[in-house]
């Protein structure tokens, strides 16, 4: 009992101390919460089919970023490791009769592999040449797979993969689970000493190559933890849709996880997150306002377009890091951030602007 | 007191008297249906259409009678954008099941998607009738695994299968007739097809098949890409390959550039195969009329496939200032349902089924029977499909014409191109 007692005063302490004193902070816990108590309230089909498929966007959303955005290794075929892995998990599924929970984690290793394939020839270009070389894998790959449909299933797709669980609560909270956990499993990357080495890496190269550091395994580490991550994604999407299908290729589903990373605020993880938790779910609020119309020409994806590029006009940086510098304030002395209205940092006690 | 309760008396009966005006008195409640199509495309427009009109037509006759109950039918329009994104599509029809509560469905067009929507379809245990997606796959699965998958049928088009086969019948016949009066021995055959997967297999089955079976002989293969803008480079090599038919098999926008370029060059040659520009009305004025002659697999024309074909073919160029294209054929989908539902009695799937199953209808395609995979019977008697050729402005039907004693009124023979006649009298 004192050892429990110890824990909740330790985490209410944490809480005290680390997550109220922020409103960003707040909100993440605020969303946490609502994600896991989501299905008490509401457990319709429709509905928990749009929060899986947003969950495993925003895993595949937050691997972008911590390549493209991170490394600043601009890559517009992001869709080649989903692609890979989900055809991955679904032969190891279907041929070898493997069960989700060991046909995902392997087919990601078919993304760690696709990382390294493009990562290798990749390392020596930089901006458009890299953005177009990136750009044209998934398209060859798109070519193997019509050219061996005995394997691929050609422009069916692979179907009839196993079901994630077998219940639509449980994939809900299989999916959302793991999004948390990976989202704060690339956050912790991102934050760590090898994350400093990414910035830096996009930030000067040539200065971090001066300081001794070999950049070019710490971009081939990012490429293929970039494609792991996309790689669980895929798997999550094969088994959920059982399907893997050229769709999963396609150069829109490049640029879609480009426009989400984006316009939730690249360089962050949780950014691009929030982007797909915004955006995703909006594609379908718009699905039930304009069916309420149906006088109205299908213009779902005018809508989305124009309120993208609106968004990426007033607030360039993102919507996400738009919303925190309006509420919080950076220490100018130790960096720290303050809820917006403090006079003296929490921190250091400085004074802050 | 008194007046207190007479004004709360009078104000009772206004709510009243209002409510018995407002509330339908023992509505009927309609027989929900989800049109399931890429609704900003035309692809989806004809699913649409088709389902539209029938729905009219239906509901002003009475709707469908499920029991002793007349029930209208509310369409619901399900854009499953499925061109641009498979999530999207099967958040689609996830939202026509669990929150419109559809009692059936129709349409699809991509088969990858359509594959997922089959999917969930069947585990709502939801009759769902493919009036798009044409791969033998989706029907295969019903022979496999008849309990999950008896909820699905397709309508239209053919199955692909099937369309090859029309697509060398068509080959077959026009090669005869330049046989026979053009005094020709032996055909040449120069195969174009668009840089396409779809078009691959066509294209192997063609090379092996045309010098094989048909006694035809192949002078090349060219495959332009999808949306090229110049064809003229393939079309002189045809020329000099000496080719007398062009096999062609195209379903996007090059099949326009070719048919254009092919009238201008005024190419020796005659053009048949699957070219799905020329179904649409809009292909001659697109061709400023050099795409006269060209010969494609069709699903409508104005010819009597069926007593029903040109009121629906004339009733719905009237409506939406178009010729239907194939996915319209949810029109016929609507009566075919209605007749099962009607023999039923009720609208539940399981019920529906058997009924769904025998379904022996004269549709505006021809003879709907289902087979044990589901998919509709191909052949004659049944549905066979149609060839179509462009005839001074006029898309005319010139198959089947007395095929297998296959003849529709207002088939027309097949039109040899004039210079192409003269250029062969010229030779000899």
């Amino acid at each position: 009992m004192g050892l429990v007692g110890m824990y909740f005063r330790r985490t209410m302490g944490i809480l005290r101390k680390e997550v109220l004193v922020l409103p960003s902070r707040v909100a993440v816990l605020v969303f946490i919460v609502a994600l896991m108590a989501l299905p008490i309230f509401t457990q319709d089909y429709y509905f928990l089919r749009v929060m899986i498929l947003t969950s495993i966007f925003a895993i595949f959303a937050a691997s972008w970023d911590l390549l493209s955005g991170f490394t600043g290794q601009m890559n517009f075929g992001h869709a080649l490791f989903f692609g890979v892995a989900s055809y991955a998990t679904a032969l190891l599924n279907l041929k070898l009769g493997l069960p989700p929970y060991f046909s995902i984690p392997l087919g990601a290793v078919g993304g760690v592999l696709a990382g390294l394939v493009v990562g290798i020839p990749c390392l020596r270009l930089k901006g458009s040449y890299l953005a177009l070389t990136t750009l044209a894998f998934p398209i060859i790959l798109t070519g193997i797979v019509f050219a061996i449909p005995d394997i691929t299933g050609g422009e069916l797709g692979l179907s009839g993969l196993s079901r994630l669980t077998g219940s639509r609560v449980l994939d809900y909270y299989l999916a959302s689970g793991l999004m948390l956990l990976l989202g704060f499993a690339m956050w912790k990357i991102t934050d760590s000493k090898t994350g400093i080495i990414l910035h830096a890496i996009r930030e000067d190269e040539l200065a971090v190559r001066t300081a001794g550091i070999n950049t070019t395994r710490y971009k081939l580490l990012a490429f293929c933890l970039s494609g792991f991550f996309a790689g669980v994604a895929g798997g999550l999407y094969a088994h959920f849709m059982r399907l893997a299908g050229p769709s999963g290729l396609e150069v829109g589903l490049s640029f879609q996880v480009i426009i989400w990373a984006v316009f939730g605020g690249m360089v962050t993880i949780y950014g691009p997150i929030a982007g797909v938790f915004i955006l995703y779910p909006l594609m379908e609020v718009l699905r039930v306002v304009l069916d309420q119309f149906p006088s109205l020409p299908e213009i779902r994806m005018f809508i989305f377009a124009g309120l993208v590029l609106l968004t990426l006009l007033f607030m360039p940086e993102g919507l996400i890091p738009w919303v925190r510098d309006k509420i919080e304030v950076e220490c100018p002395r130790c960096k720290v951030r303050n809820v917006l209205g403090r006079q003296r940092c929490r921190v250091c006690d400085a004074e802050l602007d | 007191m008194m007046q207190f309760l007479g004004k709360v008396g009078a104000v009772l009966l206004g709510l009243a008297l209002v409510l018995a005006v407002c509330l339908p008195v023992g509505a009927v409640e309609p027989i929900k249906i989800g049109v399931l199509g890429p609704m900003s495309f035309t692809q989806g427009e004809g699913h649409w259409n088709g389902a539209s009109m029938a729905a009219d037509e239906i509901n002003k006759a009475g709707g469908i009678k499920v029991g002793a109950q007349a029930r209208p039918i509310e369409l619901v329009k399900v854009d499953t954008n499925e061109f641009l994104s498979v999530p999207d599509a099967t958040n689609a029809i996830e939202m026509a099941i669990s929150r419109y509560n559809v009692d059936f469905l129709v349409g699809g067009f991509r088969t990858e998607a359509v594959m997922v929507m089959q999917d969930i379809a069947m585990d709502a245990k939801k009759i769902f009738i493919g009036c798009g997606a044409a791969h033998p796959e989706l029907c295969t699965k019903v022979t496999k695994d008849y309990d999950r998958y008896k909820y699905w049928f397709r309508l239209t088009p053919i199955n692909s299968k099937f369309l090859g086969k029309v697509d060398f019948i068509l080959l077959g016949t026009v090669g005869a007739i330049m046989k026979k009066t053009l005094g020709i021995e032996k055909i040449k055959v120069a195969i174009v097809a668009e840089k396409a997967a779809w078009a691959d297999p066509i294209v192997g089955i063609a090379q092996k098949l045309l010098p094989a079976k048909m006694g035809m002989e192949v002078v090349g293969v060219w495959r332009p890409s999808p949306v090229a803008k110049d064809c003229t480079a393939e079309l002189a090599a045809i020329q000099r390959a000496g080719a007398h038919i062009v096999f062609t098999t195209f379903s996007s926008s090059v099949g326009l550039t070719f048919a254009k370029q092919m009238g201008e060059l005024k190419v020796p040659a005659v053009a048949v195969g699957i070219n799905v520009e020329s179904q649409k009305s809009g292909f001659w004025e697109a061709t400023g009329g050099n795409g006269n002659y060209a010969v494609t697999i069709n699903t409508y024309a104005r010819v009597e496939i069926t007593p029903k074909t040109i009121p629906f073919y004339d009733k719905y160029v009237k409506l939406y200032k178009e010729a239907p294209n194939y996915t319209a054929g949810t029109y016929d989908a609507l009566y075919i349902l209605k007749e099962a539902v009607e023999k039923a009695g009720s609208v539940n799937s399981d019920k529906v089924l058997p009924f769904l199953e025998k379904t022996d209808y004269i549709d505006t395609a021809g003879r709907v029977v289902f087979d044990k995979s589901h998919d509709v019977t191909w052949g004659p008697e049944y549905v066979t499909s149609i060839g179509t050729q462009w005839q001074d402005g006029k898309i005319q039907c010139i198959w089947p014409y007395h095929w297998e004693k296959v003849f529709y009124k207002g088939t027309v023979p097949f039109k040899m191109p004039p210079w192409v006649v003269e250029y062969y009298k010229k030779k000899k």
